[in-house]
């Protein structure tokens, strides 16, 4: 039993090291599941790696021997999900501490894909994958940002079919890591950096394909849950068609390629033109009708009789006077002939009664000189002047009575 | 309808002269006027159809001014 420290009887430092090291050894055994974060073979017998927890901002030194990491099956690499047996271990020529592993066994695929299940159904029950909490995409957004590894196929495909379909768009690229273990806080940091940009309309998060090891970080819970707060509408597309990735449900469009993200994303300028040129022409068309209706109108109104040919108003009336006219003369012609008849009547009937045809017959008309006729011989005296009308003249004669007689 | 002297029609739209034109085309074919009025509207008729004809104008040079490229009808 050791005494007490005191500042007048202190501890040396190895009694503290023994100590401390007694202390860390009582935890005991332990199996830890991590991952696999730095890996180092240096020295030949001992085998240094890290081991970091997933979902905490924390890493804890690994250390064993050759033969435990070299177990025939076991393909550690950097990223790796483990299972490791250990014991916590402090060394004390160093005063470092370390966990002491035994064994280490690969987490296997079937656990890693059962993880991943029970990850999507807490976040689907949470209602992150909720259709009413899908964003529309922005018609032909000024400013695409995209999240993709440096150099990358999926970069490459992504911005050149964009531009070939809308060659005004802009890009905000944020190159990330996309494999391995710090590749999720990778991608979050530049889907957070490109949400807050205010130009940045839409995000396109896009890797190539891989194993279901490389895509991962793509199902990780905290890269899920950022995409899910992104107010920015996010386009992922990960890995192959086939391929589903969480962060694919949580996404508000999930395109099966790169390239098909740049579908999404714009539109097709030539399309668009052609959908505009048909509309432009299909107005003209209804405007250009629309005045060859009223043109024809018009010529029809103006070729009806009563606008183009208005002699016929005159022609009407001009008629009407002829008429009149002609029936006028004809009255008029009738009624002289008439009177000429009347008149020849007259004269006939005047020559019927004249004195002239007695007087051919060789009677004569004795009147005297007051132009009275003498009917009787005792009205005239004797040796009067009288005048006897014969057919052929006049006569002055004398009253010559013989004696005595009348 | 309308009474305006033929000098002062700036402002009639296309519509009015040729709803004018239409019921003058009327009175004239439903006869009974007399001759001054006759040809009074006759007169009015003819003016209304200039009117028409120039607004009718007018409207395919703007249509053709819009779409210098193509002219297809």
């Amino acid at each position: 039993m050791t005494s007490p420290s005191t500042p007048e009887a202190p501890w040396p430092v190895r009694t503290v090291a023994r100590k401390v090291a007694e202390w860390i050894g009582r935890l005991g055994e332990v199996w830890v599941e991590g991952q696999v974060a730095q890996l180092s073979r240096r020295g030949a017998a001992t085998v240094f790696l890290t081991l970091r927890d997933p979902a905490a901002d924390l890493s804890v030194p690994v250390t064993c021997s050759r033969d435990v990491v070299d177990r025939p099956g076991l393909e550690l690499a950097e990223g790796a999900r483990v299972i490791v047996r250990a014991r916590p271990d402090y060394y004390i020529a160093r005063g470092s501490f370390s966990l002491r592993a035994t064994e280490i066994r690969a987490v296997g695929l079937g656990e890693l894909l059962a993880r991943i299940e029970r990850i999507r159904r807490l976040l689907a029950a949470e209602g992150l994958f909720d259709a009413a909490r899908k964003r529309p995409l922005p018609f032909a957004p000024a400013v695409v940002g995209v999240v993709t590894g440096r150099d990358s196929a999926a970069e490459r495909d992504v911005l050149v079919t964009a531009r070939r379909r809308w060659p005004a768009v802009r890009f905000a690229v944020h190159h990330s890591l996309v494999q391995g273990p710090s590749a999720a806080a990778s991608v979050i940091e530049g889907l957070q950096r490109l949400d807050r940009d205010p130009q940045v309309e839409v995000i396109v998060v896009a890797r190539g394909g891989g194993s279901v090891e490389d895509l991962l970080p793509f199902s990780d819970e905290g890269l899920v849950r950022a995409i899910a707060a992104c107010r920015t509408p996010v386009v992922t597309a990960v890995g192959h068609e086939t391929d589903t990735t969480l962060v694919d449900h949580a996404a508000d469009v999930r395109a099966a390629t790169p390239t098909d993200a740049a579908h999404r994303v714009v539109p097709e300028i030539g399309e668009q033109r052609r959908l505009v040129d048909g509309l432009r022409a299909r107005a003209r068309h209804l405007l250009s009708a629309r005045l060859e209706q009223q043109e024809r109108w018009l010529e029809g109104v103006r070729s009806r009789p009563v606008l183009a040919d208005p002699q016929r108003l005159l022609h009407g009336r001009a008629d009407d006077v002829e008429q009149l006219r002609t029936r006028a003369r004809r009255s008029l012609a009738h009624r002289l002939e008439g009177a000429e008849r009347d008149l020849e009547h007259a004269r006939a009937r005047v020559a019927a009664l004249s004195p002239a045809a007695t007087l051919q017959r060789g009677y004569a008309v004795v009147q005297r000189a007051d132009g009275s006729l003498v009917r009787e011989p005792g009205q005239v005296a004797d040796d009067e002047r009288l005048s006897v009308r014969v057919a052929g003249g006049r006569l002055p004669v004398r009253v010559a009575r013989e004696d005595g007689r009348p | 309808m309308v009474t305006e002297s033929p000098d002062e029609q700036p402002t009639t739209t296309y519509e009015q002269a040729r709803e004018e034109l239409a019921d003058v085309v009327r009175r004239l074919e439903a006869g009974g006027l007399t001759l001054e009025e006759s040809l009074g509207l006759w007169e009015r008729g003819e003016q209304l159809a200039e009117l028409c004809r120039h607004w009718l104008d007018r409207a395919r040079e703007r249509l053709a001014a819009a779409t210098p490229g193509d002219q297809s009808e």
